[in-house]
């Protein structure tokens, strides 16, 4: 357990020394609220939707999933640098190693986005106590999915090129196929397909949660999106963690 | 530095190179005979077991498509020894390393290290091991102390101890000052001391060395052989790949020869320089001419193996164990009344030897290695 904590430590600390990457998402994140939330809500009229608060807390499910992927590309640096060599050869298990960077990228996604959330619940105002607990358990088992998704894409594409150019479209399409940005009612009747992607999209399931979480939409039933995500969690977690180890012993990473 | 020189003298010869070659314990004591006023005391300098090598490799092969990187290869290593693999670039002398290390599965074969096997007990063999990696395995963003403070506590070592020998260990590679610098501002000789300081820190029972000193000056090339050496004195067995001839040859106990994944030959640096049939030279400069009464005189020597007229008052020999038979030739040429003005000896060195075993310069087989 304690190997597992200093590479989830590790992990973290080294999320922590892109400085400049972290201040220019949190300067973006403050002026997608301030500049583009605000402005667009004046100009978007949805019914019984304060359209400005949806949009925050939309934007804070799209930070951290935009976090939590980060481990992949650091999987990928780590594997140019040959850093992965070293991981190999310290006096850990290949299990251990696995599942602490697992949980260790969704952990850092969850501790950036924390002081985020903060804010955004300033900007929203009132929440249900209960239910916000609920839709953070949510968000957090979210981040951990993401995490697993990134590093199972990061060890399966062998070129750094492919793997930037999918995670590229792949953040474009599960973001803007979501429910991240606008109401799904809304998705569904622009394209019916649209909107039965996003209706089984993580980035739905807690953008709905978190905004349930938050007061700012009322869900009929709560737990079919946490049954989502607890799903996707399960799915990437473990499938990662075991593509992940058969790379690894394989040499698939060189 | 050599202070092993002579042990693997005592227990090693060439068929340690073979798979065969038995792992049973032997018992050994060393006497020591000493006079102290007029009688005579026994000391058992050394009294015990020679266990089992620490590391066994047994035809460890590692094949990438059609290339074997590394060719079944064979080697004990024993405790407490530093073992230089020399080679040049790309003789397989890092993949080897990194299946001792369970970084990558051999092909075909195994090794043992310590008591456990690469192959089924991967966790355990890397539990013995700390590597200092050929190109420093580290992110730009970095510092040198996250590296080694990390690298300290996944190696098990205690708060308290940690803080005291992180800094005692960055202040002996002289990164003290550039702590907290990130390793995108550090020159390639200072990543590689932070390198060195990993294996430093964790004082691992069986250290690899991948290069240790390259792209590092000569005073910082000293205090790295001198660093290696202690650890050794402290009980860890050190493997030091390198394709530096005289590193190998001042710090090593044996020098293992590797050239296109092969193991050539592993000995101690003079076996493997006496193995040169007539490796070593002396130029005799003689007071007046050389008659042909001497030259045969000279070829007399069972360890003689050729002799120039290189001047008419200027030999040269070309022999074997040149220590043992110079004496004898200076009393034989002295009692022929022979004059001697000068004498210049040189012995082989590694360079020969693997130019002897492969047919090329290091430098030879380092550039065909790059063009294959």
């Amino acid at each position: 357990m304690n190997k597992i904590l200093l590479v989830v430590e590790r992990d973290v600390r080294l999320f922590f020394q892109y400085k400049f990457l972290i201040i220019m998402r949190a300067i973006w994140f403050v002026s997608q609220i301030a500049l583009f939330g605000l402005i667009a809500s004046r100009m978007i009229s949805v019914p019984n939707v304060d359209y400005f608060r949806y949009y925050v807390a939309g934007l804070s499910i799209m930070t951290l999933y935009s976090a939590a992927i980060f481990i992949g590309f650091d999987i990928y640096e780590e594997a140019e640098h040959g850093v992965f060599e070293y991981l190999l050869s310290l006096p850990v298990s290949r299990r251990q190693l696995v599942l602490g960077r697992s949980i260790g990228g969704g952990l850092r996604s969850f501790i950036y986005v924390g002081p985020l959330i903060a804010l955004s619940l300033y900007v929203i105002g009132t929440v249900n106590p209960l239910n916000f607990l609920v839709s953070l358990f949510a968000l957090f088992l979210f981040a951990f999915g993401v995490s697993g998704f990134s590093i199972t894409m990061a060890v399966t594409i062998k070129s750094s090129d492919r793997f930037d150019i999918l995670m590229g479209v792949l953040d474009a399409l599960i973001v803007r196929l979501s429910t991240a940005m606008y109401p799904l009612a809304i998705v569904q009747a622009t394209n019916p397909l649209y909107g039965s992607v996003a209706s089984l999209n993580p980035v739905t399931f807690a953008s709905d949660l978190f905004r349930w979480g938050t007061n700012i939409i009322t869900l009929d039933n709560p737990l079919l999106p946490l049954l989502g995500i607890i799903a996707f969690f399960s799915f990437f977690t473990f499938v990662g963690i075991i593509i992940y180890d058969r790379r690894i012993e394989g040499g698939g990473w060189q | 530095m050599k202070q092993n020189a002579d042990k693997s003298s005592l227990h090693y010869d060439q068929s340690a190179a073979s798979p065969a070659r038995t792992t049973t314990p032997l018992f050994r004591a060393s006497l020591s005979l000493v006079l102290i006023n007029g009688d005579v005391i026994v000391f058992f300098s050394h009294l015990g077991y020679v266990v089992a090598p620490i590391i066994r490799m047994e035809r460890l092969t590692k094949r990438f498509g059609n290339l074997a990187a590394v060719d079944h290869l064979s080697l004990e290593i024993e405790e407490g020894e530093i073992l230089g693999l020399l080679g040049p670039n790309g003789a397989g002398k890092t993949t080897a390393i990194l299946m001792l290390a369970t970084v990558i599965k051999p092909t075909e074969g195994t090794a043992h290290v310590g008591d456990y096997d690469i192959r089924k007990q991967p966790d355990k063999v890397r539990g013995l091991l700390g590597i200092c990696f050929q190109e420093p395995k580290m992110l730009w963003v970095s510092t040198p102390w996250d590296i080694v403070n990390w690298h300290a506590k996944v190696c098990g070592i205690p708060t308290a101890e940690r803080k005291k020998r992180v800094k005692d260990v960055l202040e002996a590679v002289e990164m003290w000052e550039a702590r907290h610098k990130t390793v995108h501002a550090l020159s390639g000789g200072m990543r590689k001391r932070v390198e060195m300081a990993k294996v430093l820190i964790q004082k691992p029972k069986i250290a690899i060395v991948d290069e240790p000193t390259a792209q590092i000056d000569i005073v910082g090339k000293h205090k790295i052989w001198n660093m290696l050496c202690e650890m050794r004195d402290e009980g860890s067995t050190i493997i030091l790949a390198t394709n530096e001839l005289y590193e190998a040859d001042v710090l090593s106990d044996r020098v293992g020869i590797i050239h296109k994944g092969k193991l050539l030959i592993c000995d101690t640096p003079k076996k493997l320089k006496d193995s040169i049939v007539g490796g070593d030279i002396i130029d005799i400069q003689l007071e007046n001419d050389a008659q042909p009464k001497v030259v045969e005189q000279l070829k007399g020597f069972k360890e003689v193996v050729k002799v120039l007229q290189i001047k008419p008052s200027n030999l040269r020999l070309y022999l074997n164990k040149v220590e043992e038979v110079v004496p004898r030739i200076m009393n034989s040429l002295m009692k022929s009344n022979v004059p001697i003005t000068s004498v210049h000896m040189s012995e082989p060195s590694l360079d020969d030897v693997f130019a002897h075993y492969t047919g090329l310069t290091i430098e030879e087989a380092q550039k065909s290695g790059e063009k294959s």
